[in-house]
């Protein structure tokens, strides 16, 4: 069975990835995404310590956009059951903010899943990241939008 | 005719909303509502902002109607 979540608590990384289980598959690809500490400045090179992050969503959106990807994942990929698990509110650093469980007959598919549906979140779910620093914080505004459609 | 307009992240600091009701004219399009916001909260125009109608992605071209949820956003950074 397929899930998608949002939620406050602390997101325990191997109950989503067993859920995902079902009995004709044979590997399951859990990406386990975290608060960084440190961030360098794709434009200055300046490194930047965050203090911690605060993530947001238009959560019935966000649902609906974490759905549309799994159905869209399970046109092109040979595998079986997604697991989508995101978390908001404040996170310290090192605390997983997002997984995704991806489970196939075979471990090939289930991988190139995980990484097209990372990438594919990133873009899409309406979902924002705020970095708090020592000096002052930021939202973060994601880097390629190019395929979603410009107002 | 009103509908209710929703902010998040950047765009609510901006605003210092999370959503308003704007009243519409007939006829009037997600993009030319996303303007008009522009122009009472010009800070929003230094951002590349994506909009949404009644949850889905909007191209702006979309006539908005009684009752519709706009939102107004920069790119989306979850993950």
């Amino acid at each position: 069975m397929d899930f998608f979540e949002l939620i406050t608590d602390p997101i325990d990384i191997t109950s989503v990835a067993r859920r995902v289980v079902p009995p004709g598959c044979g590997a399951t690809v859990t990406l386990d995404g975290y608060a960084r500490k440190y961030t360098k400045d794709k434009e200055s090179g300046e490194v930047r310590e965050t203090q911690y992050l605060v993530y947001e969503a238009y959560e019935p959106m966000a649902i609906k956009e974490m759905e549309k990807l799994i159905d869209a994942a399970k046109q092109q990929f040979e595998i079986a059951n997604v697991g989508i698990v995101h978390r908001l509110g404040r996170l310290e650093i090192g605390e997983t903010s997002v997984v995704i469980s991806v489970a196939a007959p075979h471990r090939k598919p289930a991988f190139a899943a995980c990484e097209w549906l990372i990438r594919e979140l990133k873009r899409t779910v309406p979902i924002w990241k705020k970095e708090v620093f020592a000096d002052g914080e930021e939202w973060i505004e994601g880097d390629s939008q190019a395929e979603v459609p410009q107002p | 005719m009103n509908i209710k307009v929703l902010f998040f992240g950047a765009t609510a600091d901006i605003t210092g909303q999370r959503h308003v009701e704007v009243p519409i004219e007939p006829e009037t399009t997600a993009s030319e509502v996303s303007k008009s916001l522009i122009t009472e909260y010009p800070r929003l125009a230094s951002h590349k902002l994506h909009i949404s109608l009644n949850q889905q992605y909007a191209n702006g071209e979309e006539i908005v109607r009684d009752g519709d949820e706009l939102a107004i956003f920069t790119a989306v950074s979850g993950g």
